[in-house]
């Protein structure tokens, strides 16, 4: 695998270079090979939304007009050379990133995708009528893009443009490859795939978004800004909606969510109109016609022909063999000595909650031990998940308190439950489907050591052995919930049981002192319930603390230690199992049945 | 100065009713069968081709020019949709292809209409005559966009809420799964929406260019300004886009007063940008 790989991307690597030693042995060719890398990163910056966060942007012009006119108004105001502009040039289009990032918050979807375009169509008007500053549609001229030095060597303009932009692309190709193969490019795809599982292992997701869009917007106006040197005269037209478009088909052509996939788009939009030139004005028109060959023949995107098939994590993972000499300290961070007095891990007290006005859950006060297992039943709609909701994070009380190990947890977001040791599960089972199962497991190892942006781009020792611990914690932990030979299948490929025994892998991963299970066993037959009440029983006794609600109550009562009972939203009883179940407020009001019957129910 | 605002206000609502039935057919697209259709603006630029090829080549009167436009618009939609939607939506990422396919639908009329025209603008002599009520006027051409706009909003309503076909509609809007297991004729449906959507740009392209010049750009011109209008009115919203066409012709027209064209817009987009924040599925976000 890994030769094969590395020989293609040596392949790939060659061919390049030939076709840059073929580019610069003429202008004509350089400057379309200049356009190639500027598209490039332009598809790289939209596929890092579009491919990896999985927002739609139809105004990526914004930034890269803004990238073009920063240069143009540095080099006028300053008299500087435009290649000194370039790296100042990224400044601003990095804040308007940010901003883009907050504001995509609240703003969503389709709706996300038209603020986008609204965005660039308001820079380009602006562009367009503030003569004093941008001459409006005349332009802005910059007067030379000549590096004096190389000019007096005899080096060709286009040729060290073609080598400078060249670099550009490369060191960005490698800096995304790296990041997409660290927590900071994982924390991407696990917001995309959904928030509420990524927050719930832990990762911030505000800021994943928020740091996403201020990359992706440094570099579309990285792109703009090298641009600059080639065309010279900067227009409003470098907002429109063409460049904006021209990112978002690059990277659906080349392959979304691939890293070589908008190379291969950006190269194509560069060459082919140039091959069609003999067409003359027919060209647009021809090209619309391959395009939509395109989406017939190979609907996934160009990269989907090539034989290295690149993961959506990045490539560098397969080099790095699960370091299994050194495990982590602690598998679980509750691999403790448990203090069998000590104060309750998890105290909720008078906790309530309101949906417009209908009490859902009425004053729930309960305690959990350390290292024990309490069970949360009662009939549907008795509050269950509401109060799961309510003691992760995802759900804040109307009134009352949680408190966890020490801390109120009163307003934190889910991440920062996370992070105090408290991971949840969800009842319709959350899983990154299209990767595979050792790659969940690593997404869910967010919490483990904390990396740097700057680590993860450099590649330090320290990143790269926290790097080999997570790979080496996530299969400990599919070994753990008994999947270690089901490393490499694709979740989404795992029969149901399987899929939840990932689940809550991907939860330990995370490495909680208490987890909260939200009815792990729905949908799972005999067996497989048995199989995970010994998983259960297993972590327990390794120091795990868990709160499981469940309607599976066989289940509850074989393995929990404690069991609450809801109904209409309040605790009806708390108690051992034992005690439950002869407990006659419990039988009168479990599912509301005659006597006889509940005790079936509650004895099965 | 009153006058002149109300003049304004007129011009405008002439101005957004071309705007709403615009974008009507790309809310009712959305709505309906949840995909961006990028090939919309060349309908509205076909529409006005079309009018201007009948009076111009062929001498046909203006109003059978119309409906022939809007005829043979709802046809090319339909021919869309047949090559360029239907096939490509059902894929594992439809919605993005769908983007892309029409996209390059658009760019392929597009382009051929600019090579065989070229970018010079041409000219459509509208309906004669002017009308005058108090201190303002009103061009018969602008009066019939209103009237002949206001005809259709209330037949799409009609349409829509005292039809079986519009339940059908919104059955497919509120879940495309659950209308075809009621035997909701769900291809049909479909076609059908996007041909009205089709004709409804056609019809709105053959009525404005008397107003604003034919150049093939005027279809990208339009479109922006058409999602601007459907995402504040809210997507699949049709009252939204109602509201949100007429005010932005207004704004536009009464704004130009003010402010200098190109900035009045940039302020309304502003605008429209902190609606979002607020509001952020819309003012009228929500239903059909």
């Amino acid at each position: 695998m890994r030769n094969h790989r590395s020989s293609a991307i040596a392949g790939i690597g060659a061919l390049a270079l030939c076709a840059l030693g073929f580019a610069l042995s003429s202008p004509y060719y350089s400057s379309i090979a200049v356009m190639a890398g500027v598209f490039t990163l332009l598809g790289l910056s939209v596929n890092l939304v579009f491919g990896y966060l999985g927002f739609v942007s139809f105004g990526h012009a914004a930034f890269f007009g803004l990238g073009a006119y920063t240069v143009a108004l540095l080099t006028l105001g300053l008299g500087i050379s435009p290649w000194l502009a370039v790296p100042f040039a990224i400044i601003p289009t990095l804040a308007l990133g940010a901003l883009v990032g907050f504001a995509s918050l609240r703003v969503g979807g389709a709706y996300f995708a038209i603020a986008s375009m609204v965005t660039a169509e308001i820079l380009r008007l602006v562009a367009g009528n503030w003569l004093d500053v941008t001459r409006g549609h005349l332009g802005l001229i910059v007067p030379s893009a000549q590096i004096p030095i190389l000019d007096s060597i005899g080096i060709p303009s286009t040729a060290y443009q073609l080598v400078i932009v060249v670099s550009a692309v490369v060191l960005v190709y490698v800096a995304l490859r790296r990041l997409f193969a660290s927590p900071v490019g994982r924390s991407w795809i696990a917001v995309r795939e959904s928030v509420d599982l990524a927050e719930s292992i832990g990762i911030p997701t505000v800021r994943a978004r928020v740091l996403n869009l201020t990359v992706s917007g440094g570099l579309a106006g990285l792109a703009g800004a090298l641009l600059v040197p080639k065309i010279l005269v900067v227009s409003p037209e470098l907002f429109g909606a063409g460049y904006s478009s021209l990112g978002l088909l690059m990277v659906i052509l080349g392959g979304k969510g691939t890293l070589i996939g908008p190379v291969l788009g950006g190269t194509i939009f560069a060459i082919v109109p140039e091959l069609l030139r003999i067409l003359d004005d027919y060209r647009g028109a021809l090209f619309a016609i391959l395009i939509l060959l395109m989406i017939r023949i190979k609907p996934d995107g160009l990269a989907d022909l090539l034989p290295t098939a690149l993961s959506p994590l990045g490539g560098e993972r397969r080099n790095e063999k699960a370091d299994q000499s050194r495990p982590p300290a602690r598998l679980l961070q509750a691999d403790r000595p448990v203090r069998p007095d000590a104060r309750p891990l998890l105290t909720v007290k008078n906790a309530s909650k309101s949906f417009a006005g209908v009490r859902a859950v009425a004053d729930l006060t309960f305690t959990v031990q350390e290292g024990e297992i309490v069970g949360l039943i009662g009939p549907n709609g008795a509050g269950k998940t509401t109060s799961l909701k309510l003691i992760s994070g995802f759900l804040t009380p109307s009134s009352g308190t949680v408190n966890f190990d020490g801390h109120e947890l009163g307003q934190r977001p889910p991440h920062e439950v996370a992070a105090l040791g408290l991971v949840r599960t969800f009842q319709h089972t959350e899983l990154y489907g299209n990767l595979s199962a050792v790659d969940n497991v690593m997404i869910g190892t967010h919490l483990l050591s904390p990396t740097t942006l700057i680590g993860a781009l450099l590649r330090t020792a320290h990143f790269r052995s926290t790097e080999a611990q997570r790979r080496a914690t996530a299969h400990e932990m599919l070994g753990l919930v008994g999947l270690a030979d089901k490393a490499d299948i694709r979740a989404s490929d795992l029969p149901y049981g399987e899929q939840k025994l990932l689940a809550i892998a991907l939860a330990l991963a995370a490495r909680p002192r208490a987890l909260l299970l939200d009815e792990p066993a729905a949908g799972l037959n005999h067996s497989e319930a048995l199989r995970l009440g010994k998983l259960l029983q297993e972590l327990k006794s390794r120091g795990l603390t868990i709160v499981i609600v469940e309607h599976n109550v066989p289940l509850v009562m074989s393995i929990c230690d404690r069991v609450v009972v809801l109904h209409h939203g309040e605790v009806v009883t708390v108690g051992t199992p034992f005690e439950v179940q002869r407990n006659e407020t419990v039988k009168a009001a479990y599912l509301g049945m005659a006597d006889d019957h509940a005790e079936d129910v509650i004895l099965a | 100065m009153l006058d002149l605002i109300a003049q304004q206000v007129l011009n405008g609502l002439s101005l957004g009713m071309g705007y709403v039935l615009v974008a009507l057919g790309l809310t009712l697209v959305f709505g309906v069968l949840h995909i961006v259709n990028f090939a919309h603006g060349v309908f509205y630029m076909l529409g006005g081709l079309i009018t201007l090829l009948c009076v111009t080549k062929l001498g046909l009167p203006l109003t059978l020019a119309l409906v022939l436009a809007t005829v043979c618009v709802g046809a090319i939609a339909y021919l869309i949709d047949i090559i360029g939607v239907r096939p490509v939506a059902h894929g594992p990422k439809g919605h993005d292809t769908v983007m892309l396919s029409t996209f390059a639908i658009g760019l392929f009329i597009f382009e051929v209409t600019l090579v065989s025209w070229g970018t010079a603008p041409q000219r459509v002599a509208g309906y004669s005559g002017l009308l005058t009520f108090f201190d303002l006027t009103l061009t018969v051409h602008r009066a019939t966009v209103l009237v002949v706009g206001a005809v259709l909003l209330a037949a799409i309503w009609f349409t829509l809420n005292k039809t079986k076909f519009g339940k059908q509609m919104r059955a497919l809007a509120e879940n495309p799964f659950a209308a075809r297991v009621v035997g909701v004729p769900v291809e049909r449906v479909g076609s059908a929406t996007f041909i009205i959507a089709g004709a409804l740009a056609g019809i709105a392209g053959a009525l404005l260019v008397p107003i604003s010049l034919f150049t093939p750009l005027i279809g990208q011109n339009v479109i922006l300004k058409a999602f601007v209008i459907v995402v504040m009115g809210g997507m699949g919203s049709v009252v939204g886009a109602m509201v949100c066409g007429l005010a932005l012709g207004v704004l536009e027209a009464v704004g130009s007063i003010y402010i200098p064209a190109g900035f009045n817009l940039a302020l309304i987009y502003s605008t429209l940008l902190i609606v979002l924040l607020i509001r952020p599925k819309g003012l009228f976000g929500g239903r059909l």
